[in-house]
């Protein structure tokens, strides 16, 4: 879990919007499907996820409502704005950058030539 | 405008809102509890999945606090987001509303500038004349002193009197006197007149104020035998005489051809007795005559004394002296508050009128718009109708009309504010030469805090119209639906307006009243008779210095100048006077018939008293009714010595007061001072001080025989008087070049300044009664306009049945006549009642004259046909057709 949680550290406010990019999700559906998709190889702590919520709630990446389980319970549901769409692109843009050249460095066995 | 579904959210979030603390509380609770469930779902027993469940969240109240404060922050800028938001939406729609009405814009924009300029520009009036705080430190600590004469009268005081209350009283911490004089200093240029005074040492510590540069006088430089030839300069006068030379001290200036150093340059600002550039020191001698009454008296209260105290004290000790010396019988003191000196009672009472008779138009401004916005939000019924079943709140829809009244407003204040500062440098030029602190006239900040309060006042004031009545619709209840259906106007909406224009009416009436009533005064007191004739007549005043004129050189100085002065071409007459009328200055000595006078001088009456040359009389138009003028014979002779050789003429006031029924002529006139004289001509009276000053008994000597070195010259010309101001400051300079030829202006100027108050308070009430005329004219219309537009149907019904254009014309005026008559009657109770305040500032006219009230009441009644005119002609040539298929 430390390894992982390192690792969410920037990125979990882009998790959560690609998350909701999918529909609409109360927190601990985030918190679950962002676990289940990855295999459980990202574990999201709560202590994060709900102060990164409210965060972005604030700066209006996201907006909430209060909608009904399925349970019957009243529960807040979030959802993306367009602003949160047009920075989730921007985030998947760079990290796709910086995966792309992460793994140019560390996947190649042999050192690349240059011309 | 946002799709439906997110503004259906916006309305659910805003109608169920959680607190934040219980909105964390109840997102964690419900984590925790599916946390829990899916561990028990993968086999945990309860327990241990609860505690699995707090040990995966870690420390629940930093989380939560950490929320909380997101949260909140997240409301806050929310909040004031939307607050913004619907600000630029009303602020936009608002200007929406006045580019679709430009006339309804329009109107109510120059109403409200007219209202708020006249308004800001009064208050900066009063601001700079009466209610800026003097420039001296704990100004209401300092008192005037004065004398008080036998007849009750304030007076100047005798330096000998000054030194004794000097030293017998303790109330104050320092007293001083001075006197205004004009001097004339040396330049390069020529001989240059300057204002200066003299004054004891104390005047500056008195004050509280310092010299700038230097120092102001010693102890010693107002004492007999110091070194009083010192003198302390303006710095006014430092930077255009000595181009702001900062070692200045210990230089000379040359006044009155006598050498003074200069000791101390005052700060700028700084004018005391009064566009004073030059202080001299005043030495005051304990054997001078104490009947020479001269100086004026400035006095600061010791700590923890009152004013009434001190005059008690100074009453005392002036009661002393009347008993002690044979000159003080039957003298008192007087004390005033200092501010006085700036803001004499009556332009207290003419600024307070000022201010309640704008206040008075920025009403009836207000009025008119607030009118003005109920026509406006009567035809915007349909728009709120549907915006309030769109959802907007009832507050959300007072606020946008109350933004919307803001804005105008704001638009007008700026007009207001833009006319008030464009009228403030003719205001300035026009009076500051007689008012006193006028010149400070300016629109700043400290205007500007009083004045922007009162058009957002306003604003919200003219708003709350529209708005109440919006409010008073929707509790009644759903009328939201005939609205819409129907687009009938509400009942009452008619009568609140009709009950507006009756208010601005009555309030044009007072105000017209007050105008009336100031005009007429003015009127009467222009055509005064002062008791000569100002036209044509040119004065100048020339100012002997002791230096180089005896009372022998200053006697032929004054016959040669007006020798050479009647022999100029275009001069009629040339005389000279000791004190031209208006000219701001009066002397007075006591007199009484030479057979009643007792050695105990009882039965004596004060008068006034003037030393004029031959041709006097005749220069100024101020007729002889017996005996004769003065002629060359008249002078003092050498041979006898004999003081009862001397001859005096009087006014026909004093005539009467001394041989009443008898010809004064050969009678003998006895002065307090122990002179007697015989009488050789009888003048008539004449006003010497104001235009509504009544003449007193004047006695006028020969000056000849009472050499008098200060001197105004007077000549009548043929033709235009400026034409002959040039040749006669020549012709004086020709005769000593030393002495700077002063105050050379036609004698109607000096006619004209000293009028100068009642002239601006007639002028303001001019402009205020045209203004008034105008709101009640476009009021009267607007309103008489609208019942007609919203009546078209019933009036065309009523002519397709067969009634007369006339009878159209005449139940549309006189629903008009009806509001104006109401009105007029209304606001002539009520004028009634306030016009008494006007009464100190009237000259000669009743605050409850009738044929006041009877013009005004016609004018607004003429005005109100002609403003119901207008609709009713448009009224009668409906055609009946076209009416009845409107609407």
């Amino acid at each position: 879990m430390a390894e992982s949680s390192e690792l969410l550290h920037g990125t979990l406010d882009t998790l959560v919007l690609k998350t909701l990019a999918w529909g609409p999700r109360h927190g601990y559906a985030i918190a679950r499907w962002i676990a289940s998709t990855t295999d459980d190889t990202l574990l999201i702590e709560e202590g994060s996820l709900y102060p990164a919520l409210y965060r972005m709630e604030r700066r209006g990446l996201i907006e909430a409502e209060w909608g009904l389980s399925d349970t019957k319970r009243k529960v807040k549901v979030y959802r993306l704005t367009d602003e949160g769409r047009a920075r989730l692109s921007v985030e998947t843009a760079q990290w796709q950058r910086f995966a792309t050249a992460v793994a140019k460095v560390l996947l190649p066995n042999q050192e690349p030539t240059h011309a | 405008m946002p799709e439906l579904g997110r503004f259906a959210r916006e309305l659910r979030a805003r109608l169920w809102k959680p607190a934040v603390e219980d909105e964390v509380a109840s997102e964690m609770a419900y984590h925790m509890e599916m946390l829990e469930q899916d561990l028990v779902a993968q086999g945990v027993s309860p327990a241990d999945a609860r505690a699995q469940a707090r040990a995966r969240f870690g420390s629940v109240d930093r989380v939560a606090a950490e929320c909380v404060a997101e949260g909140e922050a997240r409301d806050t800028e929310r909040r004031r987001f939307e607050w913004r938001a619907e600000l630029s939406q009303d602020l936009r729609q608002g200007w929406r509303q006045l580019a679709n009405a430009p006339r309804f814009a329009f109107v109510t924009i120059s109403t409200l500038a007219v209202g708020l300029g006249a308004a800001t520009i009064i208050y900066a009036i009063a601001h700079a004349v009466m209610l800026r705080p003097l420039p001296f430190p704990d100004a209401d600590r300092l008192l005037l002193i004065s004398e008080r004469n036998p007849s009750g009268q304030e007076f100047a005081i005798s330096e000998s009197n000054f030194l004794d209350w000097q030293a017998r009283t303790t109330s104050f911490s320092s007293a001083a006197i001075f006197e205004a004089r004009r001097m004339a200093m040396r330049t390069e240029r020529g001989p240059e007149g300057v204002r200066g005074a003299v004054a004891t040492h104390t005047l500056f510590p008195t004050l509280g104020v310092g010299a700038a540069l230097g120092r102001t006088f010693l102890p010693e430089e107002d004492r007999r035998g110091g070194d009083v030839r010192v003198a302390v300069i303006s710095h006014g006068l430092w930077e255009r005489q000595f181009s702001s030379d900062r070692g200045i001290v210990g230089r000379s200036i040359d006044l009155d051809g006598r050498s003074h150093r200069i000791v101390g340059v005052m700060p700028a600002g700084f004018d005391f007795p009064g566009r004073t550039d030059v202080w001299l020191p005043l030495v005051p001698i304990p054997e001078y005559p104490r009947g020479d009454h001269r100086n004026e008296g400035v006095a600061r209260l010791k700590a923890g004394v009152t004013m009434s105290q001190a005059r008690q004290e100074l009453e005392g000790v002036a009661a002393q002296l009347a008993t002690e010396y044979e000159d003080n019988r039957g003298w008192s003191a007087a004390v005033r508050p200092f501010r006085e000196w700036y803001v004499s009672p009556q332009l207290n009472a003419r600024m307070l009128v000022l201010l309640s008779t704008v206040a008075l138009l920025l009403g009836m401004a207000c009025v008119n718009v607030a009118n003005l916005l109920l026509a406006r939000a009567a035809t915007r019924e349909r728009e709120m109708a549907v915006r309030a079943a769109l959802g907007a709140g009832r507050w959300r829809m007072v606020r946008q009309l109350l933004t919307e009244s803001l804005l105008l407003s704001a638009i007008g204040a700026a007009g207001g504010i833009a006319l008030a500062a464009a009228l403030v440098p003719i205001i300035r030029a026009t009076g500051s030469e007689a008012i006193p602190r006028l010149a400070g006239l300016v629109i700043d900040w400290r205007v500007l805090a009083v004045a922007i309060p009162i058009c957002v006042g306003t604003g919200v004031l003219f708003g709350l119209a529209p708005a109440a009545r919006l409010l008073r619709g929707a509790r009644a209840g759903d009328r939201v639906h005939d609205l819409l259906r129907s687009g009938t106007r509400v009942a009452d909406a008619g009568r609140s307006r009709q009950a507006l224009i009756v208010m601005s009416v009555a309030f044009a009436t007072i105000l017209l009243v007050g105008a009336g009533l100031v005009g007429t005064s003015f009127r009467r007191l222009m055509s005064v008779d002062p008791g000569f004739v100002p036209s044509r007549v040119v004065v100048a005043n020339v100012t002997l210095p002791d230096s180089a004129y005896d009372e022998e050189r200053a006697i032929v100085y004054v016959e040669e100048a007006t020798r050479r002065l009647r022999a100029l071409p275009g001069v009629r007459a040339a005389g000279a006077t000791n004190l031209v009328p208006f000219s701001g200055g009066n002397t007075a000595m006591d007199f009484a018939a030479a057979e009643r006078a007792t050695a105990e001088k009882e039965g004596y009456r004060s008068g006034s008293w003037r030393v004029v040359t031959p041709g006097y009389f005749q220069t100024v138009g101020i007729p002889l009714l017996r005996g004769r003028a003065f002629s060359g014979e008249d002078r003092f002779r050498e041979d006898t010595n004999d003081a009862t050789d001397r001859v005096v003429i009087v006014n026909d006031l004093l005539a009467d007061a001394a041989w009443p029924g008898r010809d004064p002529i050969g009678q003998r006139l006895a002065l307090s001072n122990g002179a007697t004289m015989t009488v050789i001509g009888v003048v008539g009276a004449t006003r010497h001080l104001t235009l509504d000053s009544l003449p007193r008994p004047t006695m006028y000597f020969a000056h000849a025989q009472f050499p008098w070195k200060s001197m105004w010259f007077t000549v009548t010309t043929e033709g235009d008087p400026t034409q002959v101001g040039a040749a006669m400051r020549r012709e004086l300079q020709a005769m000593d070049g030393t002495l700077p030829v002063t105050e050379l202006q036609p004698m109607e100027t000096l006619v004209r300044l000293q009028a100068a108050e009642p002239r601006l308070t007639a002028m303001v009430f001019g402009i205020f009664a045209v203004a008034a005329l105008v709101l009640v004219a476009v009021g009267l219309y607007g309103i008489v306009a609208y019942s007609v537009s919203q009546r078209t149907r019933e009036i065309g019904v009523s002519m397709a049945l067969g009634a007369a254009p006339a009878q159209v014309v005449r139940q549309v005026m006189s629903s008009g006549l009806r509001l104006g008559a109401l009105g007029v009657a209304i606001g002539g109770v009520l004028s009634l009642g306030v016009a008494g305040a006007l009464r100190s500032i009237l000259y000669d006219t009743q605050p409850t004259e009738v044929g006041t009230y009877a013009i005004v009441g016609f004018v607004l009644l003429a005005v109100t046909v002609a403003a119901s005119a207008v609709p009713a002609w448009r009224a009668a040539r409906l055609d009946p057709v076209q009416a009845l298929r409107s609407s």
